[in-house]
């Protein structure tokens, strides 16, 4: 038993090795075809992503949005509820975590954090939430209702910072700034590194407990794994959706809370480079586990990060990480294979075996 | 008014072209959902070809062969290599975004936009039997050769779906897949098809933008039309002739985005949020549609 587990945490790492080795040397030719150097190229990413104290704490601060978007899209795809909509969930977690701010600045700070956090949260969550109930109650496919939901969220936001809250004499479209006292304070300034990131392992352990210890997790992968059989076992799966929808959203929704409160310091129209759709990526080659997306995220951050310095120090357009991480998802989606929805849709979410 | 409808069958057609490139592989049971990266790269190639050949059609081409080639891709991941549809169509989005940013600052050293002063552009159709004819005259005329094709391939696709025995065989593969094995067809040929057959049209809409509304690249110029094209595809249930007035009425909304706007002061928003939340609006009605009939029949 001890030994069939640690076999399969071998071919986990193994797993993941070949993928990410298999990136690197694509990437590696496209840098070569460019007509610049693979390895000092790489020198560089390496440097600028773990290469000194500094360079390791801004690869965890670019991580922290993508722990929590990955988790929040492994919350969804381990009850089979394909969630690709918490893009959508992120920027109205920080819209409304803004708001909170910039509303009531001369709130105590005691209260006003917790406040903020907590509106990002449950703004991301009734986000989630209304395609969640579209697919609890009516059946309506997720997929393409969750990814319309991530346009309208981008548009009615961008909206909010252009009109009604717009700041008058700010060419660009922002809010307000929100208070210091409400900032997530900084671990090792000068990196950007904000507490935000603790918060983000802690969620990361919770969504552990919950997937391996609780009734919502074991639900949650009834779910997720044979809905007809979790119905025959008691388990009642619009409530299950809801829940998962409201919880991934919740995540999606501190993701977008910390990295105003913990970067920005105000919302910004279109600030997102595309967490939500990371999320995806690292939730999936975390096998939508809470450690592996933790793994993944960190790995992602620091491949973010490292960008920076192949631009800087080697000449290669930071859009090279773009295409790597691209090469990596569809790798990692072309793994296995599992039914969801008794339709033979291959998705690789669940381990085989 | 007139300028409205005349913008509005501008910003069709490259609605339309992706669509119908959608229709056809959601027809045979695959949701593109790469349709934008698929239309950005045929964008991309069309600037591209069309710079160095110093000819506007070689350019199309080489759009039309590029989405061919992306898709294929797509095919190849999902039909050979068993990734998941969705994931792996994000992802391609993901690349050509990517890539399009990568080899504009490797071959051009610029970042955001391509717009060499020698590119050559589709130009506009002339058609001599409707010149003189007052308001139709000024919506109608002084299109790209590509707006009127399109028209042409929405008729013509929907025909082929609903009258050729190819036609018959892509939709029954997208509708039961098990009976359509059963009965010798290919199922996964027919659906690689499908798929290399909507990039060809999503890449014949990327030039559309970057060679017939304008003369230019410049990155992420798709801006999510490629959603749009989904979202009228599910307005339209991937029927041809609801999802052409689908496509219309989206093109309405971006006409009137880029006109009024400035006039009178309709937030830009409005009108780009507008095909999402009616799309919702129309899956949620046809869901509870669905039950109500399940209910009393």
């Amino acid at each position: 038993m001890i030994r069939a587990m640690a076999f399969r945490n071998l071919q986990e790492v193994a797993r993941f090795v070949i993928t990410l080795g298999v990136a690197l040397i694509l990437g590696a030719i496209i840098i070569q075809l460019s007509g610049r150097e693979a390895s000092a190229a790489y020198r560089a990413l390496f440097e600028s992503a773990l290469g000194s104290r500094l360079a390791l704490a801004d690869s965890l601060a670019v991580s922290t949005p993508l722990i929590l978007t990955g988790l929040a899209t492994a919350v969804a795809f381990r009850t089979g509820v394909f969630n690709v909509g918490v893009e959508g969930s992120l920027y109205m977690g920080a819209f409304a975590a803004a708001w909170v701010g910039f509303t009531w600045p001369n709130t105590p700070s005691g209260l006003l954090i917790p406040a903020a956090i907590l509106a990002g949260g449950l703004a991301g969550s009734l986000w989630g939430l209304i395609p969640g109930t579209l697919k609890a109650w009516l059946d309506v496919d997720e997929i393409v209702t969750t990814i319309m939901m991530n346009y309208i969220a981008v548009s009615f936001t961008s909206y909010l910072v252009n009109y009604p809250f717009a700041v008058p004499g700010l060419a660009n479209a922002m809010s307000p700034m929100v208070p210091s006292s409400i900032h997530l304070p900084r671990l090792l300034p000068p990196s950007q590194l904000h507490a935000g990131f603790i918060l983000a392992l802690l969620c990361a352990l919770g969504v552990g407990v919950l997937f391996s210890r609780t009734t919502w997790g074991f639900e949650f992968n009834l779910q997720g794994s044979n809905p007809i059989f979790a119905r025959w076992a008691g388990v009642r799966s619009p409530r299950v959706i809801l829940t998962a929808m409201g919880l991934s959203g919740f995540l999606g929704g501190l993701a977008g809370a910390f990295q105003i409160l913990g970067v920005h310091y105000r919302f910004i129209a279109n600030f997102s480079p595309g967490y939500g759709y990371d999320g995806i990526a690292i939730a999936l080659l975390g096998r939508t586990t809470a450690f592996g997306t933790l793994v993944g995220a960190l790995l992602f951050g620091a491949l973010r990060n490292g960008a920076s310095g192949l631009e800087l120090f080697a000449g290669i357009p930071l859009e090279l990480v773009r295409i790597l991480e691209a090469v990596i998802i569809l790798m990692v989606t072309a793994e296995a294979t599992i039914r969801l929805k008794g339709k033979k849709i291959p998705i690789s979410v669940e381990r085989e075996g | 008014m007139s300028a409205i409808l005349f913008a509005m069958l501008r910003m069709t057609a490259p609605l339309i072209l992706a669509a119908t490139g959608g229709i056809i592989s959601q027809q045979a049971g695959m949701i593109n959902v790469a349709l934008e990266g698929l239309m950005l790269i045929g964008a991309f190639a069309g600037v591209l070809i069309a710079y160095y050949a110093q000819s506007a059609w070689v350019g199309a081409l080489a759009a039309v062969a590029t989405g061919a080639l992306f898709a294929g891709l797509l095919a190849l991941a999902v039909l050979g290599l068993r990734a998941n549809l969705i994931v792996a169509g994000l992802a391609l989005n993901l690349l050509v975004l990517g890539l399009t940013r990568y080899l504009l600052q490797i071959l051009f050293a610029t970042r955001g936009a391509f717009a060499p002063e020698r590119l050559p552009g589709l130009g506009t159709l002339e058609i001599p039997a409707l010149q003189g004819f007052p308001i139709l005259g000024d919506i109608i005329l002084g299109h790209s050769p590509l707006v009127y094709f399109s028209w042409i391939l929405a008729l013509l696709s929907a025909f082929f779906l609903n009258h050729t025995p190819e036609g018959l065989r892509l939709r029954a593969v997208g509708e039961n897949e098990e009976a359509a094995r059963s009965l010798g067809v290919p199922v996964n040929r027919v659906r690689a098809l499908a798929l290399v057959a909507s990039g060809c049209l999503a890449g014949l809409a990327g030039v559309q933008l970057s060679l017939g509304n304008l003369q230019l690249f410049f990155e992420n110029m798709t801006n999510g039309r490629g959603f749009i094209a989904l979202a009228a595809i599910y307005f339209g249930q991937a029927r041809p002739a609801l999802t052409l007035l689908a496509c219309l009425l989206f093109g309405l909304f971006e006409a009137i985005q880029i006109r009024l706007q400035t006039r009178v002061g309709i937030p830009p928003q409005w009108p780009q949020m507008l095909p999402f939340i009616l799309v919702i609006l129309v899956l949620a009605g046809v869901s509870m549609h669905r039950r109500a009939r399940r209910m009393f029949f």
